[in-house]
Parts: structure tokens; C-alpha cells; sequence
């Protein structure tokens, strides 16, 4: 091996050395901004605790408290159903138009530049775009649903109106849904990728073997696409679990009409840096850190079972 | 089992910009009897993967008509054309079991269970997919190539195919297994008695399994014979110097009329006086009379090449390279003008590299090829004589 | 290939053509809303194209935001800042993880993928009591620094991508004396120019779309960024001028929307690695 410098140290010591060396600069980034806020987390919610002042040891107060907030229990309500409505619809419909865009139909390049784009603009553009989008009244969104209700109204003989978005309890979760629908492009250029790398051979034999096109789908594109189904599941659910940003602004930091738009992360922010009281905001981080844990182990332990890799 | 024929089959590809439109497959006419084993051969594009994939209804047919069992089957998709494909790369699901694999194409054609399960088995044992180890439920990565080719064969004989077709299926095996599979689907061949439609580049794989070949090239047919016809009678020089290995030996030069007799002068720099000067025996002479004083190319395969002592019409080598391979050796040479090959059924060493030698044809085995279109034109019979050659001599059946 | 029906392939465009047209139209719309005078943008029904197009609501919409330029200068010094801090740091880290043999390693390795797992909000309270601790809060320290020290993601994008550059060459190097930092300067980084790239427009894209992080840590207005800027905006208008906010929301989309442009192929393509490892 390489004579010289330190040859004292044995080989084995020598190699592991150098490689942490490489890995300093992620070793101290751990340190410092992994687990000793980790730490610090777990400890400060166990006290009572403002940054302007020390820590007051409560034991499990918070998280007591937290069990009778009902709040927390809306906010705890709206994230999951944000997820497990947006999650199944989202792939569903990136999944649909990689398969659209996968079609010999032409001009590929343009409809996948066009269906990305909106996954560029940044949260605050598209909270304040949406927040227009979806207005009661003048919002682009109605203006294509009324005509819609007219014609229901005079074959049905009632007054129904498109929804107040932004403004109704019972929908302003939903409009925040649509809104995230404008950003499957991401998942879709993934799954085109996916796609392009499923061997037409599979098809072919499969076409030989007498199925149809929806079986084709079912016995080749979807065991094919497993892996790259469940690695953009898992990361959405990751990332919609943590929604924050768009509601924020959209509520103008609040918590949106009957709290339907409060969200966890959101809720957590209000507590830490509105209400000072951290915490208690440690605590609700702490329940949605292990709320994401528990449902990726489900679902790593789902995707063992179901999802097919290649072994190359 | 059933009859497949083809008339006048071409496939054209659109053009797009960067190319103009390309003939993949010009006219191509054959007949392939009920139970035949007919395999087309050729370099890369030459069409015949186009051809099987028609066939197969994978590919559309730009005009021509294909009858599989005397029923036009030009409009009908792939499932409905009773054939069974064996894919070049396998083409097994990944997901699914040796065993789903195979059963899978009954169960989509509503098979009862009992029948699935008798078909199944009876492909695995004949497979060798049983002993020594059960693959059945196994999944194709845990399998080796050999195994995952026999699960694409089993994938095809469950169905029961009126036409089996193959596409370069030993192509991703290594050198052993290939001669292993090569046996094994001949077998079969022989057991089933099926239509089987093969598809490859390799000459070796055609001559050991073919009971016909078609020799394709740029997208039209070269030439359709049975093994033995392609070896001791090709139709032009594409064909002749495809199959054989070494290939056949092709020689320019121009027919001269010397001292009464009919001979071929190898052509040399201008000036020279030719280094190989071969007599014609009267009959061919005769053959070729017409072309005296034209330029013509001679082909003679290395194995009817002999080293000699040097005589009025042997011609002289300086020797490159000796490749001894036990019972024969390869003897690489060149004349002023040509490259040479010679087989030698002795064992000699490299000592020979760099000396001269000189070689005597086998007057009998002497073709000759126009330089233009490569037709071969003189007719010659070369008797076929049952040397321990691993060429089966068979009649196509039923035809 | 399957014979593609003329019924099929236009089919297949009319779809195309209609989805496309949905998922422009929130930009179209948005455009369209910028260059109207206020009382056009309550219209109904709804005007596409305005005539004459209001450009003036451009400036007045970047005047009512404040020190526009400023914030666009913060937001591009921190985009720079956090590119050159991942893209070095990640990948010194990654060449340690992947091209290095040593022991632990692997299990290193393994920590840092469960970190990817800590949400932001669990670690947000304590930074920011360090970060005010280090007298940081009221500077634009705490959104680069840690940039510096190797985000999780982006060492697991280049490891793999270093796990696909072939032994030989750096056997061959190291068989020639080289030292490791050494191959990793001179050979390994020139080769992995694509991927660092997809890690620097990655970064650059999160960075000048980050607006959690600007919100917590950022305490003067001077060091706002754009995002927090229009946020500010948006918050404290009355009676929603809707063609300022629209054209003031164009501005911050258009340099993310530019870049694009001008690193498709890259960037769609950095995307698609992501999803498949």
C-alpha cells in the first residue's frame, strides 16, 4: 500500500481515519443540527419552556395536555386526511399522465415541460395564485363550475352554488387539495422514466399470452413500476405530513374558516413562535415525528410484501 | 401442428427526419411445411426478425399475405393466431413465479385449473424444471440464463401452439449452454414434431437445427435450401460465404483461354505475370465458355484446399498465421492480391508462419461467382460425399 | 411495436391537449391577472387578454413590496451561498461513503438515512434557541451555514451516483501514488459533473423556494428574502390588489422558471435518477 506518513498506524486504522475524515463535515452537521436538536426536542417538551427564559421541568404535562387538546386532535384530523386523500389521488393522477405522455402521440418534450412547470413555483406565488384561483366569487376555478351549476339547477329545479373555497369549513381542505393536485408533475417525470425503463419485450409476450390492455397494465406496468410507486408514496407522505407552508400563507398564519386548514407543522409553528410556548411545540413536534415513523416502518413493512425489485 | 406461408411479405418503416424511409423486408416468399424446423439466418438488419415479428402480428405487415394453418391471418392480433413466441432476452415476468409464468397465457385464455396444472407440469418435466431442483416456485432472478431460457420455452409449449416461433434465443447464453440448448430444442423438435420458425445470426445454430434455412440479406432471401443445399450448392456469393467457417476463400480474376484449354488467372498488379494460373476440367470449361476473356470470381471453401508440392496449378501462399486446434489446423495466408484460408486435417505447429507453401484445390469443388451481381454461374453439382459431417440430411416432411 | 390505431393516437392528443391546457391555465390566468388595471381583474365574465396589457403594475407592485432589489439580492446571495456549501460538502462526504472502504461506515451511513426521517419542526425550536445562543438571529447565518456540513439527501444522491463510477480508475490512481483527497479533486468530481450539477440546481430551487426557514430565523426586514417579502405583502395589503399580488407573485416564480429553461435536460433528468436509484 502507500508507504510514508503514519505508517505506525495499522492499515485497518489508517483507512477508517481517512474516511471519517471525509465525513467530518456531515459528522458535525449531525451533531449540531440532528442530534442536539433532537435531543434538546425531546427535552424540551418535557418543560415548560420559552426561549426568553430556562426550561421549568413539568414531566409529562404537555404531553397530557396535548391529549385533551382538541386543536391539536383538528389539526392531528386535517393533516391525515390531507394525506390520505391527496396521496392515493396524486399518484393515481401522475401515474395517469406518465402513461398519457408515454403514448407515441407526439410533442413529449412540450406536455412534460408543460405538466412540471408548476412544481417550480415557489409556496408563497402559489399560495397567493391559489388563494385567487379559488376566491368565492371571482376565482377562476367557480367561473368554471357555474355554468356547470347552472345547468344543474334548472334541470333539478335547486339552488346550488359552487363553494365558498377559502371560506367554508367543509371545503377549504379540499380546494388546499386541488391545489396540490397542480403539482403531480414532479411525480410524473418520475414515473415516465419508470416507465421508459419497463422492456417492451414484457408487452409483447404479454400480448402473445392474450390479455388486454388493462391486463397488461395490471400484470406488467404495475409490478414494474412497484419500486418507484412506493419510493414516491413514502416520500409524499413524509413531505404532506409536514405541510406548512401553503396553508400558512393562505390563512394568513391562522388556522383558515372552522380550523380546516390548521395543520400540524402549522400548529407547531403557532405554538413555538406566536404563543412562545415551546414547550409544548416540542411536544406536538415529537408526536408528529413518531407519527411518521410509525407510518413509514407500516409502510416499508407493506412495500417488502408487495413491491417487486429487480435483482440486477 | 401447421403449414405457415408467406407471399410476398415487406415490411416498410416510415422515414423520419434524419432518414429517409427504410425497406426492412423486400417480398419475401416461402412456404414452411407442417412440422418443418425452418430457420432464417442472417447478419444484423437484414430482416429477419422482421419477418418472425409479422409472423407473430407484432409488427404490421406493410403489404404481402401470411396464412398460418391455410387462415389469412394479416388482421388478427398475436393472441389469436395460435402461434408461441420464445423471446430473444426471455421476456419472463419478474414478479411472478416459474410456475405463473408459465401458466400465465392459459389463465388469461380461461383455461380450467386441472388443465393448467396437467399442461404445467408435463412442460416442467420435459424441461428438465423439476430434477434436480423444483423451479416452480422459484422467480426468474433466482434462476441462470439457461434455466430462464427453458422457463421461456415451457412458457410456449404449454400452449400448444400450431407455430412455435424463436427469436435468437440462445444469443445471451454463454458458449456451453448454447450447445446445450441447441440439443434440447432440437429434441423437442423431434418429440413434438411441431412448426417451429427460428430466428438467428448464427450460421453454426442454423446449420445444426435447420431442416430448411433462409439465408436473408438487406431484407430479401437469399437463398432457401436445406443445409446441405446451402453448403455444396449456393446461389451466390452472399450465401457462400455465410455459411462455413472459415469462410469460403473468394478469389478475383478473369477467364483466360491458354494453350486451348479454358483457365482462371487470378488477377495481380498490372504488369505482373499472375501468381495463380488454375486449369479448368473440359465440362466446366464448357459451362463457363461464354465468359472468356470476363473478369469472374473464383470461391473455394479452406477444406478443399490441400498443401502440395508445387504443381502447374497449385497456387502459392506466404503463411501469416497457424491456429493448430488439435485434430485440424487453420492456415491463414496471402497471395499478392488475396487473402487466404486453409484447413488442415493434421496437427501442425507455428513453424510454418512466415514460409511460402503451395496449395492444391479440389477440382470438384470449384464455384464461381459473377462480380456483379454475385450469382454463382457455373452450375457445378458438387457431389455430396457423407463425410462424419454434423450435418443431418433430412427431407422437409409433408411438403 | 403494437400497431397504434389512428382512433388511439388522436385519442391520446385531444387528452393531451385538454391537460395541457388545465395545467397552463393557472399561469395563463395569473399573467393575465398581472397586466390589469384593479377594477378589470373583478370583471365578469372574465377578460383573458388585457388591452392595452398595464405593465406599470410591475413596478408599482415591486414598489409596494418594499426594497424589492434588496430582497432579490438576499435571495440570490443565499441561493449562491447554499449551492457552493451542499454541492462542495456533499460530495467530500459522499466520496467518503461510497469510493472509501472503512469500518463503520456502513453503519454511518445508515444514520444518516434516518435523519431524513426527523421532521423539520422537531429540530426548528432548539436551532433557533442555538442560533440565538450563537447571537445568530438577526443575521442571515443560520439559512447557509449548515449548508456547509452535507445535507442528508444530497450525499445519498451523489453516493449513488459515485457508486457507478468504475473501481478501476481509482485503483489505477491509487496504484500511482495519489492521495484520496487528491483523487477526489482531480478525477472523481470532473467526472461526476452532471450529478453535481442536478445537486446544484436542486439546491438552488429549494433555497429560493424555502420559506419556513427565512420565516423562523430571519428577524430584520432588511435580510428579507423575496418569498418572505411578498409574504409581507400579502399579509398586510387591504382590499387585495389582486393585479400587483399577481404580477409581484410572477416576478419571484420567473428566475426559477428561467433556470429551467436553460438546464431541462438536466434537471428533468436529475428528477427521474431521484425516483429510481
Amino acid at each position: 500500500m502507500e508507504p510514508g506518513v503514519g505508517s505506525v498506524i495499522r492499515p485497518a486504522h489508517r483507512s477508517t481515519l481517512q474516511g471519517l475524515l471525509f465525513v467530518a463535515p456531515w459528522i458535525a452537521g449531525f451533531l449540531v443540527f440532528n442530534l442536539y436538536p433532537f435531543c434538546a426536542s425531546v427535552w424540551f417538551s418535557l418543560c415548560d419552556y420559552s426561549v426568553l427564559s430556562q426550561p421549568v421541568y413539568l414531566g409529562s404535562k404537555n404531553f397530557q395536555d396535548l391529549l385533551h387538546d382538541p386543536v391539536f386532535w383538528q389539526a392531528l384530523k386535517n393533516t391525515l386526511l390531507f394525506a390520505a386523500v391527496s396521496i392515493p389521488l396524486g399518484t393515481a393522477v401522475s401515474i395517469g399522465l406518465a402513461i398519457l405522455l408515454n403514448q407515441p402521440a407526439g410533442a413529449q418534450g412540450l406536455f412534460r415541460t408543460l405538466f412540471f412547470l408548476p412544481c417550480l413555483v415557489p409556496a408563497i406565488s402559489l399560495a397567493i395564485l391559489w388563494q385567487w384561483m379559488l376566491n368565492g366569487q371571482m376565482g377562476l376555478v367557480n367561473m368554471a363550475l357555474r355554468p356547470w351549476f347552472d345547468g344543474l339547477n334548472s334541470l333539478f329545479d335547486c339552488s346550488l352554488r359552487p363553494p365558498d373555497w377559502l371560506n367554508d369549513p367543509s371545503w377549504a381542505l379540499w380546494g388546499l387539495i386541488l391545489t396540490g393536485l397542480w403539482g403531480t408533475g414532479q411525480a410524473m417525470v418520475i414515473y415516465l422514466a419508470g416507465l421508459q425503463e419497463i422492456p417492451e419485450e414484457l408487452y409483447e409476450a404479454a400480448s402473445l399470452d392474450g390479455t388486454s390492455a388493462w391486463q397488461r397494465f395490471l400484470h406488467v406496468t404495475l409490478p414494474m413500476l412497484s419500486p418507484v410507486i412506493f419510493f414516491n408514496v413514502l416520500m409524499g407522505l413524509i413531505g404532506a405530513l409536514q405541510t406548512f407552508a401553503v396553508p400558512y400563507i393562505l390563512t394568513g398564519g391562522g388556522d383558515g374558516p372552522g380550523r380546516s386548514l390548521l395543520f400540524l407543522a402549522t400548529y407547531i409553528y403557532q405554538n413555538a413562535f406566536d404563543f412562545w410556548n415551546m414547550g409544548y411545540a416540542s411536544a406536538l413536534a415529537l408526536v408528529l415525528f413518531l407519527m411518521i415513523t410509525v407510518l413509514t416502518l407500516a409502510a416499508v413493512r407493506f412495500g417488502e410484501k408487495k413491491v417487486h425489485y429487480q435483482g440486477r | 401442428m401447421a403449414r405457415v406461408i408467406l407471399e410476398e411479405l415487406s415490411k416498410v418503416f416510415p422515414g423520419t427526419k434524419e432518414q429517409g424511409s427504410k425497406v426492412a423486408v423486400d417480398r419475401v416468399s416461402l412456404e414452411i411445411a407442417s412440422g418443418e424446423f425452418v430457420v432464417l439466418v442472417g447478419s444484423s438488419g437484414c430482416g429477419k426478425t422482421t419477418v418472425l415479428r409479422m409472423i407473430a402480428g407484432l409488427e404490421e405487415i406493410s403489404s404481402g399475405v401470411i396464412r398460418i394453418g391455410g387462415r389469412r391471418v394479416n388482421d388478427l392480433p398475436p393472441k389469436d393466431r395460435d402461434i408461441a413466441m420464445v423471446f430473444q432476452n426471455y421476456a419472463l415476468y419478474p414478479h411472478m413465479t416459474v410456475s405463473r409464468n408459465m401458466s400465465f397465457g392459459l389463465e388469461m385464455r380461461g383455461f380450467p385449473k386441472e388443465e393448467i396444472r396437467r399442461r404445467v407440469e408435463g412442460a416442467a418435466q420435459t424441461l428438465g424444471l423439476l430434477q434436480p431442483d423444483n423451479l416452480l416456485p422459484r422467480k426468474p432472478k433466482a434462476l441462470s440464463g439457461g434455466q430462464r431460457q427453458r422457463v421461456a420455452l415451457g412458457r410456449a409449449l404449454v400452449r400448444e401452439p400450431q407455430v412455435f416461433l424463436f427469436d435468437e434465443p440462445l444469443s445471451n447464453l454463454d458458449a456451453r449452454m448454447r450447445v446445450e440448448m441447441r440439443a434440447e430444442i432440437s429434441r423437442l423438435h423431434h418429440q413434438l414434431g411441431s412448426t417451429m420458425i427460428y430466428v438467428t445470426h448464427d450460421q453454426t445454430e442454423a446449420m445444426t437445427m435447420a431442416d430448411r434455412i433462409v439465408v436473408m440479406s438487406e431484407g430479401r432471401v437469399q437463398q432457401i435450401g436445406t443445409p446441405e443445399d446451402l453448403y455444396y450448392q449456393p446461389a451466390n456469393r452472399f450465401v457462400a460465404g455465410f455459411i462455413g467457417s472459415p469462410t469460403m476463400n473468394f478469389f478475383h480474376g478473369v477467364l483466360l483461354k491458354t494453350q486451348g484449354a479454358l483457365a482462371f488467372a487470378e488477377t495481380c498488379p498490372a504488369g505482373k505475370t499472375p501468381v495463380w494460373t488454375l486449369r479448368l476440367n473440359p465440362e466446366l470449361a464448357a459451362r463457363l465458355a461464354d465468359r472468356t476473356g470476363q473478369p469472374i470470381v473464383l470461391g473455394i471453401r479452406p477444406e478443399h484446399l490441400t498443401p502440395d508440392s508445387p504443381k502447374p496449378s497449385s497456387l502459392e501462399i506466404e503463411v501469416d498465421l497457424v491456429e493448430p486446434m488439435g485434430a485440424e489446423t487453420f492456415l491463414y495466408g496471402h497471395t499478392a492480391r488475396h487473402k487466404c484460408a486453409c484447413r488442415v486435417t493434421a496437427y501442425e505447429t507455428k513453424e510454418l508462419e512466415g514460409k511460402k507453401i503451395h496449395l492444391s484445390p479440389d477440382y470438384e469443388r470449384l464455384l464461381f461467382f459473377d462480380p456483379d451481381n454475385g450469382h454463382e454461374v457455373s452450375g457445378t453439382k458438387i457431389p455430396r460425399i457423407k463425410l462424419p459431417l454434423p450435418v443431418p440430411h433430412r427431407k422437409p416432411p409433408g411438403l | 411495436m403494437k400497431k397504434t390505431s389512428f382512433l388511439h393516437l388522436w385519442v391520446c392528443r385531444i387528452l393531451l391537449a385538454g391537460l395541457g391546457l388545465l395545467f397552463s391555465l393557472p399561469f395563463f390566468w395569473m399573467i393575465s391577472t398581472s397586466l390589469k388595471p384593479l377594477r378589470e381583474t373583478m370583471k365578469m365574465p372574465p377578460v383573458w387578454l388585457p388591452i392595452p396589457p398595464q405593465w406599470q403594475n410591475y413596478p408599482e407592485a415591486m414598489a409596494a413590496m418594499g426594497p424589492f432589489w434588496l430582497y432579490a439580492a438576499n435571495s440570490l446571495s443565499l441561493a449562491v451561498l447554499n449551492v457552493l456549501g451542499t454541492v462542495l460538502s456533499s460530495a467530500v462526504v459522499a466520496y467518503g461513503f461510497s469510493r472509501l472502504e472503512w469500518r463503520g461506515r456502513d453503519g454511518l451511513f445508515f444514520v444518516l438515512l434516518m435523519t431524513m426521517m426527523i421532521p423539520f419542526p422537531v429540530v426548528m425550536v432548539p436551532l433557533y434557541g442555538l442560533f440565538r445562543e450563537l447571537g445568530w438571529i438577526g443575521t442571515m447565518k443560520p439559512l447557509w451555514a449548515p449548508a456547509f456540513f452535507a445535507g442528508a439527501f444530497n450525499v445519498f444522491l451523489l453516493r449513488q451516483f459515485f457508486l457507478g463510477l468504475p473501481r478501476d480508475l481509482t485503483d489505477a490512481a491509487r496504484i500511482d501514488g495519489c492521495s484520496e483527497f487528491r483523487i477526489f479533486w482531480q478525477i472523481i468530481l470532473p467526472l461526476a459533473r452532471p450529478a453535481l450539477l442536478t445537486v446544484a440546481l436542486f439546491q438552488f430551487m429549494a433555497t429560493w423556494n424555502d420559506f419556513l426557514g427565512p420565516l423562523i430565523f430571519l428577524a430584520r426586514e432588511e435580510q428579507y428574502t423575496l418569498a418572505l417579502g411578498l409574504q409581507a405583502l400579502q399579509s398586510t395589503i387591504s382590499g387585495t390588489p389582486w393585479h400587483h399580488l399577481m404580477a409581484a407573485s410572477t416576478l419571484v416564480v420567473l428566475p426559477a422558471i428561467l433556470l429551467f429553461f436553460f438546464t431541462q435536460k438536466t434537471f428533468l433528468r436529475g428528477i427521474a435518477t431521484t425516483g429510481l436509484k
